[in-house]
């Protein structure tokens, strides 16, 4: 029993670890994958919408760790603020690419 | 009056005097750059095909996450398909010079705006590059209304209406074939 929990610490760590090797010491090499827990490459990021302020249009994902946003840009390089939500709120599946239980 | 003009115009060669100064410190930090080594650490990313089809570039770097969209050097976004959804002739819903759009043209365009289903639309309209850029930017814009009023009618959310004129076109403009394709105006459908 003692060594299953041991086993499952250990296999925690060093999922976690590839995370945060970086903090460790490590150094990723490779930026265009998420390595270790739900490792992907980076194309396969499922994206919502948030909206800013101004009422414009962003994509969010928040896959596990790492969070990412970035402008939504209409084909002129214009804003797109669609109307989709208020101000200030984000919606759409912007947490479902990862199955990391993320708290916040 | 005459001081005032006199310290504007003072202040005015300061700036160039300025501006000389700055060319030439520029100058030198771009021969001192040859020599220079330059610390930083290889950031090569990946590219994220947003909903849209547009391109932006992304990297993991462990606990971090960043990304930003793929535009070329005048700003245009890197696009694979676009969220284009409707190209119209314009001559076949205008006369020449005119925004008035003809009755067929107006059901057609109703039609369209009813089938579509986007939660939102931007209109842009577009010339050839015969008469002016100003009067083309102003019939651009034009025409680009009057299908946007067609929308808004039939219960479209139309979030932007803008005229390009001669400045965006998608052909040449020295065949006719090619100025007709120019000729246009441009319908986004946002999802």
């Amino acid at each position: 029993m003692k060594l299953t929990k041991a086993l499952i610490a250990l296999s925690v760590a060093t999922s976690l670890s590839a995370c945060f090797s970086e903090e460790s010491g490590g150094e990723i090499t490779d930026k265009t994958m998420d390595h270790g827990y739900d490792s992907k490459h980076l194309s396969q990021l499922k994206a919502g919408i948030w909206v800013d302020p101004n009422g414009c249009d962003h994509w969010i994902i928040d896959d596990g760790n790492e969070g990412y946003l970035s402008q939504r840009l209409d084909r002129y390089g214009k804003p797109v603020c669609s109307g989709i939500a208020p101000p200030g709120t984000a919606t759409g599946p912007y947490k479902e690419g990862t199955i990391f239980n993320d708290p916040a | 009056m005459a001081d005032r003009f006199g310290y504007s115009t003072r202040a005015l060669l300061g700036g160039a005097v300025a501006a000389a100064v700055a060319f030439a410190t520029m100058t030198g930090a771009v021969q001192a750059q040859e020599k220079q080594t330059i610390r930083g650490a290889a950031y090569v990313p990946t590219i994220w095909v947003d909903p849209d089809g547009c391109e932006h570039w992304v990297m993991d770097d462990g606990a971090e996450g960043y990304m930003t969209p793929n535009v070329n050097r005048q700003g245009i976004p890197v696009c694979r398909k676009g969220s284009l959804c409707g190209e119209l002739q314009s001559d076949q819903f205008f006369s020449s010079g005119s925004s008035t759009i003809n009755k067929n043209g107006r059901a057609r365009l109703a039609k369209f705006f009813k089938e579509a289903g986007a939660r939102a639309y931007i209109v842009t309209g577009h010339t050839d590059s015969r008469a002016s850029d100003e009067y083309n930017m102003g019939l651009s814009f034009r025409r680009a209304t009057a299908v946007a009023k067609i929308g808004a009618a039939a219960g479209a959310n139309i979030v932007d209406v803008r005229g390009y004129g001669e400045r965006m076109p998608i052909a040449t403009n020295k065949t006719a074939k090619g100025r007709a394709e120019n000729r246009r105006v441009e319908i986004m459908c946002m999802r």
